[in-house]
């Protein structure tokens, strides 16, 4: 085990580095001169010198790569245009409501998608499967944007019951009850995620089913509900515990649409605004950071996988 | 058509979504022919007329009509899911051939889909957006792209098995080059996952596209689709609550019933998912 998760860790060094030079080049993708294009519309000539002086511009290109990686690795991502503060702070002020947004949404996917995904798979055939399973489908089918519009028209603006757009720190006035602020955004989250976690822990029990240490355990006349849950609920988690890496990473993406919808000050519309902004250093730091995230995630679940699975660090 | 058909018979939902995909396709092709009205001429004596009289569907705050507007929507819905389908099976079929029939090629290749796909797919799309222009092609361009790297993934792992059949050493053996290999022995085999990956990607694409859209990263805001009158309708909708609700429903039910006749026939096709949906 340790073994294998040295590998991958080593194996995360190259993916790192291929994209960490996308995100460089980005920046030089976009048309024109990238010190003019960092320092905004209201720099002057001078300012737009010095800097290409001090990014080193004016130096071949894998040096300037090289100096930006060097930055980066200290924490330095640069300075906003529009907030005129370092990138990494500008980010760390999204990071509570994405942050707390994510676990709450993962919340919701596990207490939605891993019991009705049981229940689908135990009533296999029956009518209670099928309703189920294609209404999983058609919730996986529905724009998050269109979902939270709905929802806020329903329980905000028709109950009033709960508040539809920003969300004060829980370190504000209100402390834990600010959570409900999140209640409507991330169900609209989890929606077409925890769609997804259903079909796949219906499927995965499923396989795990016609297995043949399952037909053992109720030929030893097991209880039922025994075997449900000791043979095969145990052994279909393992599938879906490699399915909540890719979830977050829908997650990411998906936030970045729900946060716009209930004006969440997180880094999701933190990107739509910079992106509208053309506050580039923002955006590539971003990126930067959500790549990291993603990859580390994904690093995480595959090794729970293979502690969950020893023949995976087998192979 | 009759292979689709074929392919999904015997499932009531799916053969639904299929007939709706049909009139959708029909809305697309006729739109000059059914639509009402010109989807863009304004009639600010009517604007945000609820549903009925002349106005069936009611109009928006430029007193188009939002029928119309629906109508011309299903010709931009088809025109970006074929487009980035397009885009998407052509580059990712032939990167994930070429990279598994060629392993000292594919080593590198498949090195940079994984690199690509470190980035979440909307978010790619966003960063990509910010270096075009908001037009039809470049969306189309953009979520092309996107999924351009996992149909590469995919189709790698079913070349590298079909690469290892019988059949495959027997046309070496009689002489065959690499191009007749992969594009008369390989790809007619992959045909079929193919198609199923096509439905598939066509239905992401509509909720990538409509979310690219509502961030107003996506389509010219003047173009009838779905998502750009849903992004309009915002403001309006505890006034209009009709601007929101047709092209939401309609962008449900494509991608709704993209999505059945897509699990249909993949599991016509590979009989190992038949229990997925049993019998829907």
């Amino acid at each position: 085990m340790l073994a294998y998760t040295i590998k991958r860790l080593l194996g995360l060094i190259p993916t790192l580095l291929a994209a960490s030079l996308v995100v460089f080049f980005f920046i030089h993708l976009i048309p024109g001169d990238p010190a003019a294009i960092l320092l905004g519309d209201a720099a002057t000539p001078q300012d737009v010198a010095e800097l290409t002086r001090e990014m080193g511009l004016d130096r071949p290109v894998y040096i300037q790569y090289g100096l930006w990686l060097w930055n980066v690795l200290h924490g330095d991502l640069g300075q906003s245009i529009f907030f005129q503060e370092p990138v990494l702070s500008v980010i760390g002020d999204g990071a509570e409501t994405s942050i707390l947004l994510a676990i709450m949404t993962m919340v919701w996917i596990v207490l939605l998608g891993i019991p009705i995904g049981v229940l689908s798979a135990t009533k296999h055939g029956h009518w209670i499967d099928q309703v189920t399973s294609s209404g999983a489908m058609l919730a996986a089918s529905i724009p998050t944007f269109w979902l939270g519009l709905y929802l806020i028209l329903i329980f905000s603006v028709g109950l009033g019951w709960l508040p539809s757009s920003g969300f004060p720190s829980l370190f504000d006035v209100g402390g834990a009850t600010n959570l409900r602020y999140l209640i409507l955004p991330s169900l609209t989250l989890a929606a077409p995620n925890a769609a997804l976690i259903i079909r796949l822990v219906r499927a995965s029990m499923l396989d795990v089913q016609r297995e043949d240490y399952v037909r053992t355990a109720r030929a030893k006349g097991l209880h039922p509900v025994k075997v449900a849950t000791k043979h095969v609920f145990r052994n279909a988690l393992i599938t879906v515990a490699a399915a909540f890496g890719f979830t977050f990473a829908a997650l990411i993406s998906e936030a970045v649409v729900t946060e716009t919808v209930f004006s969440l000050p997180g880094i999701g519309r933190m990107v739509v605004q910079s992106i509208l902004r053309r506050d580039y250093p923002i955006i590539q730091g971003v990126i930067l950071v959500i790549v990291l995230v993603y990859v580390s995630i994904n690093l995480l679940v595959d090794l729970a996988y293979a502690w969950l699975d020893p023949r995976v660090s087998l192979k | 058509m009759t292979v689709i058909f074929q392919l999904i018979s015997g499932r009531k939902l799916a053969t639904l979504g299929l007939f709706w995909l049909l009139l959708i396709l029909a809305c697309a092709v006729f739109a000059p022919l059914i639509a009402p009205f010109d989807p863009l001429e304004i009639d600010p004596v009517s604007r945000l007329s609820e549903p009925g009289g002349s106005y069936l569907f009611g109009t928006d705050h430029f007193g188009r009509d939002t029928l119309s507007r629906c109508i011309y929507g299903a010709r931009m819905a088809l025109i970006i899911g074929l487009g980035s389908v397009t885009i998407s099976l052509v580059f990712g079929g032939l990167i994930g051939m070429i990279s598994a029939y060629f392993t000292r090629v594919g080593m590198v290749l498949m090195r940079v889909v994984d690199v690509a796909m470190a980035f979440p797919a909307l978010l790619m799309a966003l960063v990509l957006m910010t270096l075009f222009e908001r037009s039809v092609f470049n969306t189309i361009l953009v979520i092309g792209i996107v999924y351009t790297t996992t149909t590469a993934r995919i189709l790698y792992g079913m070349v590298l098995k079909l690469k290892s059949e019988v059949f495959i050493d027997a046309a070496r053996c009689s002489g065959a080059g690499h191009t007749s290999i992969l594009f008369r022995h390989i790809l007619p085999n992959l045909i079929s996952p193919l198609l199923v990956q096509a439905s598939f990607i066509f239905a992401f694409a509509q909720l990538q596209a409509a979310a690219l859209d509502f961030l107003g990263l996506g389509l010219p805001p003047e173009i009838p689709s779905w998502g750009n009158m849903l992004s309009e309708s915002r403001i309006y909708v505890t006034r209009a609550p009709w601007l929101l609700i047709y092209p939401g429903i309609l962008i449900i039910l494509s991608v709704f019933s993209m999505n059945l006749v897509g699990d249909a026939a993949r599991d016509s096709i590979d009989p190992r998912f038949k229990d997925d949906i049993a019998g829907v």
